[in-house]
């Protein structure tokens, strides 16, 4: 087979044109590379996640008791198929503001990876989790110390004991012999129903048997592991068991706290997590490699328009259009291989790393090993090829499809222009010619716009989320419903239905023991319920509180009358013909339009309780004043419907709020059932053994900080590809409108004009063009970025946090917009200066 | 005969702005024929000649190279007639700019199967010593010698010349000619040439005389004389 002699000019064009494949494939090399990068660390890691619950033996649930149990207890529970292992637990408040659940190491279950340093060797010493120090700073051979008594107090919003954190031994000092991860904190849940996991103020730390037995009994947690016997096979045994595990253990011991694997967020949410974004990171992938792919077909249609007469030439001496097609590929798709092979290096080597940390940064991993990864390769090579391939093929199938006679007339447009447009002669001289560049450069501005608007979006995400969450920090702080809320805890041992007696009796204690004096104080209920399970977003849980009629931390509830008269949220009525409907149940809402079918005869105004909403729940699912919501039992299948009577504007959860005496009638809750109280100051009289929580600013904004550490290096790297893709394309086709015009600026130089004039006439267009498409994108950006972040936080989260955009935002933005067109301007500027004076007078060769 | 064209027509625009450009043409050569197709500008020989090289087409009538007529090739075959049969030479080079002489000289080599030695081409294109240079460092008389081997490489049955000599001086022209009669000679290829030099019709076996797209008169040139006796 021959060699076509065409093939020589590949180097020669590379070389020829450098500044432009170099760009190009730098901004190819850093795409590819990065998400290579992030696949690779994804997969790893996600391997290493999965093989550690063997490696690491986890446990298959763990459970927590009042006191250590008996031998005899011990026995009976290991009866029901399972073996037990002590877990105890103590938690410190540390003097860096920060709560530290400290283990004795572990050897049998729920095993410990060593990142760094050693594992303690005698008291006094201790391994901290390698996240936990890295979020605060420390390292090993730093100290920690235990918070003075009365000094800071825990702020992770731990249950029960949390608050007493650390008393029993202020100014007690550790030294950090090493940085690990525990197996079953890859993920730092305080508490698991916690909505967020904390990073910065909790933590979790091994410490030697010889440290932990100075610990008093009356200072633990008894927590216990257990593994079965028989594994579960599958993920529906697994959960079967566990719900009738918790009714066996009932009967054996007293349960304050019952977490079997499948629900535990400690060990379960990073593997959840993990994997999650790699769709966008993909999408972002494919999308840069279209913009890449469109820069490439504006280049090759230069340097068709260029080429032109040789083509014809060509075409003439009977090369076929699929040669030539074939030709004018290659090198955009030999860039593109050379870029996809160096980014895969940089993203098995350096990038993985930079990925791998970003997961480090939220989750407490342990090691892994990174393994080859085919699928990410395909991704990263054949896709950006195939992509590369279709778009540059479409664009020369389209410009080679003229006759080869055209081709030799320079007729490279298909609807000749028959005359100029008309400009008034009034427009000053060059306004007039810069409009002609422009119109002349249309198709290049058009390919430019569309990098813009896609530019304008990483970059109004990357500089907006930081802003947008400490927004939702204020928001959430200026409209808390009241400074603290404590939440009562029942003891169990008040509802256990085996022992009705002693449970009446704990019940009438708990009742009069939470009684306050505290004048601010205000007693409301709360019931939990979830988002129905077939709505098609992230189920999330939805605190129902009900408030007195007169409140003064939440106005403007609507009264229950009617409901209280005649009226039922139950699902049987209601929920039944939800389908019938064909209204959306997705955040729970239906309209108001099917409640003749919903409600049956009954008129929909009494039937059912009348709510306000959180502007959280509102903004969140798009929910209005006169629709209706419907809510699931969060352990059962029974749902209720709401009517919504207004927004409430509180923005820190997706809540409802409605009557307390309806709330009760609601849920067949007593009449004298309440859950908690909101309070401006805090309560002090009663005992905290009663108190289940505190939700307060620091526990509501938990989301924001969370999202702030783990996205945090993100941002930045969105920024970056966001510049990298304004400057490429700016450089690219500026390039080609100076080369497009070689001759004329040559000419004009000849004529008499100097650089800089000449320069005011080809760049200053590109410059109102990218300013105008620049300004103009924004509102369109802004919006669409809104709607992605509602679409991905209903998708994905819990809770809400509105994508605010400020002014700072757009100030910043059109910053660096502006400079890193600046940058490329003045490049482009000095590419007119060397334009030579002969060029006008070369022959078209 | 080798070539055969009968009634070509051909028209462009609609309506009062139709310009009929050939009005019937009929023509007829022999294998090796040196054929110089001369007019005013306008008179359609430019035309004719890109109909016969299949990068135009006709509105009516046919034309037949060694037996296979052209009038029904779909583009795939045309590109591939053009491969096959013809020799393209233009006023303007045309040359790749960043291939050498020599590479430049191999994209025609490609296409053919019965392509010529390159290097034997090269030496008698006096370009021996050019091999190397890329278009931009030659001379226009250089580069029509360079487009010109690239079109003669082919060993084409039909060598077409659209003003091979129109971007050149009286020197380079002549110079240019010879290279023609010289490779009409040596590789037998039928030659026809678009020129408006009427001095260049002396050298041709058969001058056609075109005027507002229809055949003047057709001359059949007792003599041919050579390039280096031409005057103008």
């Amino acid at each position: 087979m021959k060699r076509n002699p065409l093939n020589n000019r590949f180097l020669r064009d590379l070389r020829d044109d450098l500044g432009k494949y170099v760009v190009i494939a730098l901004l190819m090399i850093f795409t590819i590379g990065f998400v290579s990068g992030f696949l690779v660390a994804d997969g790893s890691m996600v391997k290493a996640y999965n093989e550690s619950f063997t490696k690491y033996n986890v446990e298959d649930g763990n459970f927590r008791v009042q006191r250590r149990m008996n031998k005899a207890q011990w026995k009976s529970i290991e009866g029901l198929g399972l073996y037990l292992y002590e877990l105890f637990y103590r938690e410190f408040a540390l003097d860096n503001g920060s709560t530290l659940r400290v283990y004795q190491n572990r050897d049998q279950v729920n095993l410990v990876c060593l990142m760094e340093g050693e594992f303690p060797k005698k008291p006094g010493e201790i391994a901290v989790d390698r996240m936990y120090a890295d979020n605060n700073g420390l390292k090993v051979g730093d100290t920690i110390r235990v918070a003075a008594a009365g000094g800071e107090e825990s702020g992770a919003g731990s249950a029960e004991k949390t608050e007493t954190a650390g008393e029993p031994n202020p100014g007690e000092t550790w030294q950090i012999t090493g940085l690990v991860a525990l197996s079953d904190y890859s993920t730092m849940f305080s508490d698991n129903n916690d909505t967020m996991f904390d990073a910065l103020k909790f933590g979790v730390a091994v410490v030697t048997p010889e440290e932990f037995a100075r610990y008093p009994d009356d200072t633990l947690y008894f927590n216990y592991a257990w593994k079965y016997a028989d594994p579960p096979e599958t993920e529906t045994e697994e959960n079967d068991r566990g719900e009738d595990l918790v009714k066996d253990l009932s009967k054996e011991i007293r349960l304050e706290n019952y977490i079997p694997r499948y629900a535990n967020q400690a060990i379960r949410f990073a593997g959840e997590d993990m994997g999650s974004d790699r769709a966008m990171m993909e999408l972002l992938l494919y999308i840069m490699m279209v913009i890449i792919a469109f820069v490439f077909g504006v280049t090759i249609s230069n340097t068709i328009s260029r080429e032109a007469p040789v083509i014809g030439t060509l075409r003439a001496m009977g090369f076929t259009k699929s040669e030539l097609v074939r030709h004018y590929m290659a090198m955009p798709l030999l860039v593109t291989l050379l870029s996809a092979l160096v980014g895969n290096i940089l993203g098995y080597t350096v990038l993985k790393n930079v990925c791998a940390g970003m997961y480090y940064n939220s989750y407490s991993l342990t090691k892994y090993v990174t393994v080859w990864n085919a699928d990410a390769f395909v991704r990263t090579t054949v896709f950006p090829i195939v992509i590369m391939a279709v778009v540059t093929w479409g664009v020369l199938r389209w410009s080679l499809g003229l006759t080869p006679l055209q081709f030799l007339r320079r007729q490279l447009r298909r609807r000749q222009m028959k005359r100029a447009f008309p400009l008034s002669v009034r427009i000053p001289f060059f306004d007039r010619f810069r409009m002609r560049v422009i119109a002349q450069n249309l198709p290049n501005y058009l390919i430019l716009l569309a990098g813009i608007f896609f530019a304008n979006i990483l970059l109004i995400f990357g500089l907006a989320l930081p802003q947008a969450l400490d927004h939702y920090q204020e928001v959430v702080e200026n409209n808390l419903l009241s400074k603290h809320q404590y939440i009562m805890q029942i003891p169990l041992d008040a509802m256990d239905e085996d022992h009705k007696l002693v449970s009446a009796f704990r019940m009438m204690e708990f009742v009069s023991e939470t009684e306050t004096e505290n004048e601010t104080a205000e007693k409301f209920s709360v019931y939990v319920l979830r988002t129905p399970t077939d709505s098609p977003y992230h189920k999330e849980d939805v605190m129902v509180y009900g408030v007195q009629a007169d409140s003064r931390y939440v106005s403007g509830v609507p009264a229950s009358e009617g409901y209280m008269q005649k009226g039922s949220a139950k699902g049987e009525a209601a929920g039944g013909s939800q389908s019938a409907t064909g209204g959306e149940t997705a955040g729970g809402s239906q309209s108001a339009a099917g409640e003749e079918a919903a409600g049956g005869n009954r008129s929909a105004e009494d039937a059912y309780p009348e709510v306000l909403i959180s502007k959280a729940y509102s903004d969140k699912y798009d929910i209005f004043a006169g629709d209706r919501i419907e809510l699931q039992e969060k352990y059962g299948e029974e749902r209720y419907t709401f009517l919504v009577k207004g927004v409430y504007d509180y923005q820190a959860s997706v809540c409802v709020f409605m009557e307390q005496k309806a709330l009760g009638k609601c849920f067949d809750l007593g009449k004298d059932y309440f859950s908690g109280y909101f309070s401006d100051t805090p309560i002090t009289d009663i005992d905290e053994k009663y108190i289940g929580s505190e939700i307060n600013l620091e526990s509501l904004t938990k989301v924001s900080r969370q999202l702030r550490i783990s996205m945090g290096s993100m941002m930045y790297l969105v920024d970056f590809f966001a510049v990298a893709i304004f400057m490429v394309l700016i450089y690219i086709l500026s390039k080609i409108i100076i080369e497009k015009n070689a001759q004329s600026i040559s000419m004009a130089k000849i004529l008499g004009y100097t650089g800089g004039e000449i320069g005011k006439l080809y760049i200053r267009s590109t410059t109102v063009v990218y300013l105008v498409c620049f300004v103009a994108t924004i509102p369109a950006v802004s919006a669409l970025i809104r709607y992605l972040m509602k679409v991905m936080i209903r998708l994905e989260m819990t809770g809400w946090i509105e994508l605010y955009v400020g002014n700072k935002v757009y100030v910043q933005m059109l910053i660096l917009g502006v400079l890193s067109y600046a940058v490329v301007a003045f490049f482009e500027y000095r590419k007119i200066n060397k334009v030579p004076m002969d060029e006008a007078l070369k022959n078209t060769e | 005969m080798f070539l055969e064209i009968n009634q070509i027509k051909k028209a462009f625009g609609q309506g009062d702005s139709r310009v009929e450009v050939l009005r019937g043409i009929d023509l007829s050569l022999e294998k090796g024929e040196f054929c110089v197709l001369l007019g005013p500008s306008g008179s359609g020989k430019s035309t004719l000649l890109n109909i016969i090289g299949g990068i135009d087409s006709a509105d009516s009538g046919e034309i037949v190279i060694d037996g296979e007529p052209m009038s029904h090739m779909k583009e795939k075959q045309l590109t591939m007639y053009r491969r096959r049969h013809l020799g393209y030479i233009f006023q303007m080079y045309n040359l790749i700019p960043n291939l050498t002489v020599r590479e430049n000289i191999e994209v025609g080599a490609y296409l053919s199967n019965k392509a010529l030695d390159v290097d034997e081409l090269l030496k008698l294109l006096g370009l021996w010593e050019h091999r190397g240079k890329v278009p931009s460092q030659l001379s226009g008389g250089q580069q029509q010698r360079t487009a010109i081997g690239r079109a003669v490489v082919k060993n084409p049955d039909i060598l077409l010349c659209d003003e091979p000599t129109g971007a050149l001086d009286y020197k380079t022209s002549k110079e240019i000619l010879k290279l023609i009669e010289q490779v009409n000679k040596t590789y037998g290829n039928t030659i026809i040439m678009v020129t408006h030099n009427d001095a260049i019709k002396y050298m041709a076996d058969t001058v056609v005389r075109l005027r507002d797209g229809a055949i003047r008169d057709t001359v059949h040139n007792e003599r041919r004389v050579s390039a280096e006796e031409l005057e103008w």
